[in-house]
């Protein structure tokens, strides 16, 4: 294969990547900072590191979780970079009502918004464990902590949306 | 011996988790099962709530990034990357569905792989925690559900099931969302399966190693109730 046939395979491949988990990275990087725009802008960013490190990707199979962290890593520099403010949450959930809106399923709506109520630290191993199916080793591994903090996370995250959802209480963690 | 305190700290972290203790309290004690069947239904909700349409995310009024030139050339260039966007379009929707079909169940049923070794059927509560949503039953005597959930497939939550028939062990995913015309092979990463034409969107199959994969296809076809 000459130099040629193999910068246009690489670009398949990595077409094909980006086609296939591009919207789990959206969905991810918008539940990480709450805002289209940034998740627009942070995939966008992402897909282009993304690329230029390609061939450090050796395992084609483990091509998703390794793009979760670049966006990951997107997102702690755009929050370097901009310095967002803490907003307000009864103002980030008007912002993205369209987003957060759901018809004819008041159920759904509620733990949306439960949902984007829901600390950082606790939404983002939900995330990555009930939206992306990583095992909580996984996630410990993505997130650089111990796998006993994630399970503190991921059972203090259920327990606050049963709160906020007026379910049942709960043991004490 | 676990208690009720050990088992709710568990599974409030890990709510399908496939565990021995966790299982054997739970047949001892109806409360902690009723919580975790709860939870289990959370986690449903919870995924439902997360799968927002990546095109709801990205859809929105274009904001112009750079000053637009005006006039006809500008006009031209328009049109012509319409055209082309068009033709590409065009080219993948032909093509792209098989494949992208193909990929996407054989990559789902890799990343999930380690839930095929699960051996302890779950309860018929838990299943209906993932099939009742959607108004689905599993008839009986098609073999023990060791593992059920509703996981995000392409965008939707799917019930993912795995059953593990006399004839071996598959996984199946119910893909209410996705109508396909004809039946379709399917095969990758060490599995191989199938995706039928239900009554209800189509239904994946896929195994490892199966000695009579389409027999045990038309079985677990036949098992599913797509209710109304």
């Amino acid at each position: 294969m000459n130099r040629g046939d193999g910068e246009t395979d690489r670009s398949r491949r990595f077409g094909d990547l980006c086609e296939n988990l591009r919207p789990d990275l959206l969905r991810f990087a918008f539940w990480l900072g709450r805002d289209r725009q940034l998740a627009e802008d942070v995939v966008q960013e992402a897909m282009l590191r993304a690329w230029k490190s390609f061939e450090a990707l050796a395992d084609e199979g483990k091509a998703k979780s390794w793009l979760l962290t670049i966006v990951r890593r997107e997102f702690a520099r755009s929050f370097e970079r901009k310095r967002f403010e803490v907003a307000d949450l009864d103002a980030l959930v008007a912002a993205e009502a369209e987003v957060l809106a759901v018809e004819d399923d008041g159920e759904l709506a509620a733990m949306r918004t439960a949902l984007f109520r829901l600390d950082d630290e606790y939404r983002e191993p939900l995330v990555l464990q009930v939206l992306m199916g990583y095992s909580t080793q996984e996630i410990a591994t993505m997130m650089g902590l111990q796998r006993g903090a994630v399970l503190t996370r991921l059972f203090r995250a259920r327990a606050r949306l049963r709160r906020e959802l007026g379910l049942g209480p709960e043991p004490a963690p | 011996m676990m208690n009720c305190l050990d088992f709710r700290r568990q599974v409030g972290a890990e709510p399908f988790a496939d565990d021995a203790l966790l299982e054997t309290h739970r047949r001892q004690c109806p409360a902690c099962a009723h919580y975790q069947d709860e939870l289990r239904a959370m986690d449903g909700l919870i995924a439902r709530s997360l799968a927002v349409p990546a095109t709801r995310i990205t859809r929105r009024t274009p904001q112009p990034r750079f000053a637009l030139a005006t006039g006809r050339p500008r006009l031209f260039a328009i049109a012509a990357s319409i055209a082309v966007g068009l033709a590409v379009g065009l080219v993948l929707l032909v093509s792209a569905p098989r494949a992208s079909i193909a990929r996407e169940v054989i990559g789902h049923v890799a990343h999930e792989a380690a839930t095929m070794a699960a051996t302890v059927p779950i309860t018929p509560g838990a299943l209906a925690g993932v099939l009742d949503p959607e108004g689905t039953r599993l008839r009986p005597g098609i073999g023990d559900v060791t593992f059920a959930a509703r996981c995000v497939y392409d965008g939707q939550v799917v019930p993912h099931l795995v059953v593990r028939t006399p004839q071996g062990t598959v996984t199946v995913l119910l893909l209410r969302h996705r109508e396909i015309a004809e039946p379709l092979q399917i095969e990758g990463q060490g599995f191989a399966g199938v995706v039928l034409p239900a009554p209800r969107g189509s239904i994946a199959i896929v195994g490892q190693g199966l000695a009579n994969l389409d027999g045990i296809a038309q079985q677990v076809f036949e098992a599913v109730d797509w209710g109304a």
